[in-house]
């Protein structure tokens, strides 16, 4: 029989689970939507995601109507009976195109999501190996450190982070970021996550550590950076790819969260949290605003979860088993189970 | 017959009469009854010492009583200031530095305890050792300064005799406002005796109409009839009114939503907290002129524009931007409760004459713009998170945008916003948001620390564009000493329309607030003093 490799073995797995692969495309259709951003700006919308109309009017099948009443109430959503500007109505008292703001709004959260993940893997990642691989008193203090972030509860150091960072920004040496910098709700939701997958990092190094292949690199006059590189390394990238997909998902909430809050992404940027923030307040009059900023949060997040399960069940035998022993999937040889 | 006849045109001559007479009375309402309220918070403080929020203010309005106080009146009406535990506004000297008051006689606190004039000088002692933010309106007493210092041995420019009820007052140099700083709360007359800390939960003997008996932080607080009222104090101040409800019950809801759900169940009778943007239209339709109504306090929302640095040292650039704010947008994002105006003194305030230097023009702006070509065009515009504030600072960055800037908008959270704008160290102070809300109904509220040169601080500066035009300092510094009368307020006219042709803001109107009430309550009699809020001894069943 012919050998295979476990990314081989994996990614078959991942092609025979349909519903991770419907999840995947929409989550490919999501990107693709907030990138067609300019597009939709230049060719449809003709206007920015901060350009304001609030007296400004609109022509419907030949009547011009306001963008934005006298009493404040924004344009219901007109699809495609203005050519396709307010497809989705007006965002408020602004006037700003509610699906200009939704589509670069998209791209704001997705951003933060994927930008604020990608630093807490890698910190978790370096922190674990380190912890795990020297034991002793670099563990001892690593760990304790991380369990003292992990004793606040997130979205409470969240939000305390955010409330003193949004106002005086953030000055660390040569680091120095303003209080509205995008970088701000990406470096707080990267510090509040790091202490959740640092310790199972770690208890993966641990386990990893006391391996034949490890002994037999040591043996072979390896340094303890190369054997953390280059043997560690590559038998944690499984776990760490289910856990960055995953850490996404949940980053991109806790940015919702905080810029719902007023405390994470800060005007003139705006995400898909900041526009719930902002529609709330119309929530009686206007529900639309807050309701579908929050259906692309919920079917992003949902499709990042989904696509997350699917590559842990491609990629951890135990879950594979249990997978298909509920599915009745049979064996990448063609055996049934 | 003839008997029956007469009989007949005596009862109807009495019907009329009844009929008659009961037109000419002021209302026809219950008297009694326990009024319930809702705040969406419970007030900075129930210490008039300490208190320096309107809901503080409207809370005690009718229980701590200052030697002078404003006219329980709507409207400009209510602006006026009148005698309260004195027995007539005071009697001013030449030099315009010492005011001589006297205490009316028989008062007495809730408690029985005598109101005596000394007890003034330790209400102001107690201001100053308390540390009250209203302790630099009185800094201008001789020696109080060195008082606020040491915080002993008295205030030597208040002297006070209780036999006669005699009060004077030295002030080190002539103040036109003092007359309003008498009349505010923080120098309501309290016992002697009154510790000098926070007396939130311990509630003070009060010398009005109500007196608090229960207050919890966070939950609300409740008053009944101060029982020396009906024995002395009514007696004592015939021009203040004596309520009508007995009991007056506050509970604090945070959801606004929730606070108008209870007022159209009729479980709670008023609401302190405007109604929310996103049903106020509906409660205007619905509520107009029977349970709701729109008031119109004294405040102003402006953009402050820094006359001393690039772009907006230059007059045109200033002006220009004025041409291009659309005080119809505003009052749009404001969902109708913003009264429009592009001036500094807003209506209700005594010198107000409406005028519009720079109706809406953006052809106009950007012609003006263009000559006068700055070379700085990136700016900062600053707002506060709290809506929709931060939409108008939206707006306004729009606009600057419209007119060929390259400006950066930054938001930042309410609570330290105008401590922010107000430190000189903070960069890239060029232009941004302020809601003002003076301290009296007084013109010179609006130039002394808004526009004068001498008001620029390197903190808690409140000068925010950074005028300093020694002329207008001067007309500022002279009315600032003056009582204010009819020459004063012809003045103010003409200061207000000097200041707006130098454009250091581009100011767009006034907020309205909102009274809502049950359908149990009387809207027609209920007051709104426009410096104190809604008047609790106005409010009346059906």
């Amino acid at each position: 029989m012919e050998g295979r490799s476990p990314w081989y073995l994996a990614y078959r797995r991942l092609r025979r689970n349909r519903v991770a692969l419907a999840f995947g495309a929409l989550f490919v259709a999501i990107v693709v939507f907030v990138l067609a951003a300019p597009l939709w700006t230049d060719h449809v919308a003709h206007t920015g995601p901060n350009a304001t109309h609030t007296t400004e009017k609109v022509e419907v099948d030949g009547e011009a109507r306001e963008i934005v009443n006298l009493e404040g109430k924004p344009i219901e959503p007109l699809f495609l009976a203005a050519g396709g500007e307010f497809f989705l109505g007006a965002d408020g008292r602004l006037g700003r195109d509610e699906m200009v703001r939704l589509m670069y709004g998209g791209r704001v959260s997705i951003f933060v999501g994927i930008a604020a993940t990608l630093i807490a893997t890698l910190l978790a990642t370096v922190l674990g190996l380190i912890a795990g691989y020297y034991r002793g008193w670099p563990d001892a203090v690593i760990s304790r450190t991380l369990d003292t972030i992990w004793a606040f509860p997130v979205t409470l150091l969240a939000i305390a982070l955010g409330l003193s960072l949004a106002v005086g920004g953030l000055q660390i040496g040569p680091l120095d970021l303003s209080g509205s910098s995008l970088w701000i709700p990406i470096l707080i939701i990267a510090f509040v996550y790091t202490p959740y997958m640092a310790r199972p990092i770690r208890g993966a190094v641990l386990s990893l550590r006391e391996r034949e292949f490890v002994e037999a690199a040591v043996s072979q006059g390896a340094g303890p950076l190369r054997v953390m590189f280059s043997e560690l390394l590559p038998n944690l990238l499984s776990t760490l790819i289910v856990f960055f997909t995953l850490g996404v998902a949940n980053s991109m909430l806790l940015e919702s969260t905080l810029s719902f809050l007023g405390v994470g992404v800060q005007a003139p940027n705006t995400s898909w949290g900041t526009m719930i923030g902002d529609g709330f307040e119309l929530i009686s009059t206007a529900p639309l605003l807050t309701v579908i900023p929050g259906t692309m949060i919920l079917l992003t997040v949902l499709a990042i979860n989904v696509i997350g399960d699917g590559l842990r069940d491609a990629l951890d035998p135990k879950s594979k088993l249990r997978l298909e022993a509920h599915a009745g999937i049979p064996e990448p040889d063609g055996t049934a189970v | 017959m003839r008997k029956l006849h007469a009989a007949l045109a005596v009862l109807g001559l009495v019907s009329v009469a009844l009929v008659l007479s009961s037109c000419g009375s002021s209302s026809s309402g219950k008297e009694g009854g326990t009024l319930t309220g809702s705040y969406a918070s419970f007030p900075d403080y129930l210490d008039p010492a300490l208190s320096y929020s309107q809901e503080g203010w409207l809370a005690m309005y009718n229980t701590y009583l200052p030697l002078l106080t404003y006219k329980h009146a709507d409207g400009a009406e209510g602006a006026e200031v009148v005698p309260a535990l004195a027995e007539s506004l005071p009697e001013i000297s030449a030099d315009r530095k010492t005011y001589k008051l006297t205490l009316r006689k028989g008062l007495e606190y809730s408690d029985g305890t005598p109101v005596k004039a000394s007890d003034f000088a330790s209400t102001v002692e107690r201001v100053f050792k308390i540390s009250s933010p209203g302790s630099p309106f009185y800094e201008g007493i001789v020696g109080a300064e060195e008082f606020a210092k040491t915080r002993t041995g008295g205030i030597p420019g208040i002297k006070t005799d209780d036999k006669t009820g005699e009060i004077t007052i030295e002030l080190t140099s002539p103040r036109g406002t003092f007359t309003n700083e008498l009349a505010m709360l923080f120098v309501a007359l309290v016992p002697p005796n009154t510790p000098a800390k926070n007396m939130t939960t311990d509630p003070i003997p009060a010398t009005g109409p109500y007196e608090i008996v229960e207050s919890e932080p966070g939950r609300g607080w409740s008053y009944e009839r101060n029982p020396q009222w009906a024995k002395a104090n009514g007696e004592a101040m015939p021009d203040l009114p004596d309520g009508h409800v007995d009991k007056i019950e506050i509970s604090i809801v945070r959801n606004g939503a929730t606070q108008v759900n209870e007022i159209e169940r009729d479980k709670t009778d008023w609401m302190q907290t405007i109604v929310p943007a996103d049903l106020f239209n509906k409660v205007k339709d619905k509520y107009e002129d029977t349970q709701f109504r729109v008031e119109h306090p004294i405040n102003l929302y402006f953009f402050w524009m820094n006359t001393q640095q690039p772009p907006f040292d230059d007059l045109e650039v200033r002006q220009a931007v004025n041409y291009a704010l659309d005080t119809a947008a505003l009052e749009r994002i404001y969902a109708g409760s913003l009264s429009a105006a592009h001036q500094i003194l807003p209506e209700g305030v005594p010198g107000h004459e409406a005028f519009d230097l720079y109706p809406h023009d953006m052809a106009k702006a950007k012609a003006m713009l263009e000559e006068a070509s700055p070379s700085d065009r990136e700016i900062t515009v600053w707002t506060n998170n709290e809506s929709p504030s931060d939409d108008a600072g939206a707006y306004f960055s729009d606009v600057l945008g419209k007119l060929g800037f390259k400006a950066k908008l930054k938001v930042i959270n309410g609570d330290n916003y105008y401590t922010v704008i107000g430190n000189a160290e903070t960069p890239d102070l060029d232009t941004g948001f302020t809601a003002w809300i003076p301290d009296y109904p007084n013109p010179n509220g609006f130039f002394q620390p808004l526009l004068s040169g001498e008001s620029i601080a390197p903190i808690y500066n409140s000068n925010f564009a950074k005028m300093d035009d020694p002329k207008l300092n001067a007309k500022v510094a002279k009315l600032s000493e003056e009582q204010l009368g009819a020459e004063q307020e012809d003045e103010y006219r003409a200061l207000d329309r000097e200041y707006m042709e130098k454009a250091p803001w581009a100011p767009f109107g006034t907020n309205t607030l909102s009274t809502f009430v049950s359908s149990e309550i009387d809207l027609d009699e209920v007051i709104f003093n426009p410096t104190m809020g809604q008047d609790l001894t106005s409010f009346q069943f059906k």
